[in-house]
């Protein structure tokens, strides 16, 4: 699930130059998608346009998946140019299931290991490609992947304070493909205890 | 029509002219006495930061820990110190410390906090749990990502943590009102973890006494 933040309304951080970054992560998204699907990956996204999902219906669409794994693509206002950084939630007490029910504040609660472990791994990609960038996933109160019910990170660029726009959108293919990569390497750790040997995320 | 009609609807349209110029004035009165309780709050916040600060010029001034970012890319964040007159009594010590946190740096490319924003409130309830109240600007002034919102409250937290022991973990709130991210990403709906060292007793607060 690549999950392209802002949209509609909110168009996300601003740059002076003019660079928003709702219409970034959009192109940043279809390049990544164009990379999994072509390694055999079903991929469904959280907004296709310009339009702004609610936290709460973007974790739904996500939550609604079997085996699935959630990107949230952002562009930050600060940071040093040229770098990315990989989030996962920061730490939350696991939740009381009620009958099997997971709480939906909590619902990364019992995902963060995943999650920490898909971070380092994309983040290892992307430091590969992008020098300045941090060794480590970074753990972070983000609101979109508190709800989300799956292995979950956020990649944030810097930044849209970037003079030129070309810049960014250099820095886009890069990117995509160190999130393919990472989520490649991932992929057969992804195991749920639901379903002992599949490769979530793949076609059937 | 006939004239009685015309007659009516002329006699309406005054009466209509006549309560929209009567009402106009009040309404326009309204609106800027709702504008200039807004701007009070503010402004209230404001001086209390300098009555907070002045209460405390007879304490002893002692060496705070404020966290302020290590550098203009924001690679990190790091403890200054600076001397201070803190209060002992932990939500005056919290006012001062935040107060002084939002003043900022003299380095401005070193900030984590909106230069406009403004601490409208603080207390904090008996789990330890304190509860911040900022002004709009935390929200609409800063700058948009998870990097930059996650070293604000980083910020607000880690100085918290470092002078005022009886915090525990914080909330914070956008003029009064409960809101679900900062500016677009930083989750708000929670508490912030701030400390879970043991609370010293009352007569030691946080903070070591400046040599003079």
């Amino acid at each position: 699930m690549l999950d392209p933040a802002h949209g509609g309304t909110d168009p996300g951080a601003r740059g002076s130059a003019g660079i928003r970054e709702a219409d970034i992560v959009l192109e940043l998204t279809a390049q990544v998608r164009h990379g999994l699907e072509s390694q055999g990956f079903q991929v469904l996204q959280t907004r296709s346009g310009n339009e702004n999902p609610s936290f709460d219906d973007r974790s739904a669409l996500a939550n609604a998946q079997t085996g699935a794994i959630f990107v949230s693509l952002h562009v930050s206002s600060t940071g040093l140019s040229g770098t990315v950084r990989v989030y996962t939630m920061a730490d939350m007490p696991l939740p009381s299931t009620t009958g099997g029910l997971i709480p939906w504040d909590q619902a990364q609660a019992s995902y963060l290991p995943l999650s920490r472990k898909l971070g380092d791994t994309v983040q290892g990609e992307l430091t590969q490609r992008f020098k300045g960038s941090p060794m480590n996933v970074q753990s972070a109160y983000v609101r979109q992947l508190r709800t989300t019910a799956a292995p979950a990170i956020a990649v944030e660029l810097s930044s849209v304070a970037m003079e030129d726009k070309a810049d960014l959108d250099r820095m886009l293919p890069g990117v995509a493909d160190a999130i393919v990569r990472g989520i490649v390497t991932f992929r057969p750790s992804y195991v749920t205890p639901g379903m002992p040997g599949n490769a979530p995320g793949a076609k059937p | 029509m006939n004239s009685q009609w015309r007659l009516g609807i002329a006699i309406g349209l005054v009466v209509a002219v006549l309560a929209a110029a009567i009402y106009f004035p009040i309404l326009k009165r309204r609106v800027k006495k709702q504008a200039q309780v807004q701007q009070k709050s503010e402004e209230q916040a404001r001086l209390e930061l300098v009555q907070s600060l002045n209460a405390a010029t007879n304490e002893p001034k002692v060496k705070a820990q404020l966290f302020w970012a290590a550098d203009a890319e924001y690679s990190d964040l790091v403890a200054n110190t600076v001397e201070l007159p803190l209060s002992n009594d932990p939500v005056l010590r919290s006012k001062q410390v935040l107060n002084t946190l939002l003043a900022g740096p003299v380095d401005s490319e070193l900030r984590t906090l909106p230069p406009d924003a403004a601490l409208l409130a603080f207390y904090i309830l008996p789990d330890g749990t304190a509860v911040a109240d900022f002004s709009d600007a935390m929200a609409n002034s800063i700058p948009s990502g998870v990097q930059s919102e996650q070293f604000a409250v980083d910020s607000i937290t880690r100085t918290l943590e470092a002078n005022v022991p009886q915090v525990r973990r914080l909330r914070i709130l956008i003029h009064g009102q409960a809101v679900e991210t900062l500016a677009g990403h930083l989750d708000l709906t929670g508490t912030f973890p701030v400390s879970t060292k043991p609370v010293p007793p009352a007569s030691a607060p946080a903070g070591v006494p400046a040599t003079k």
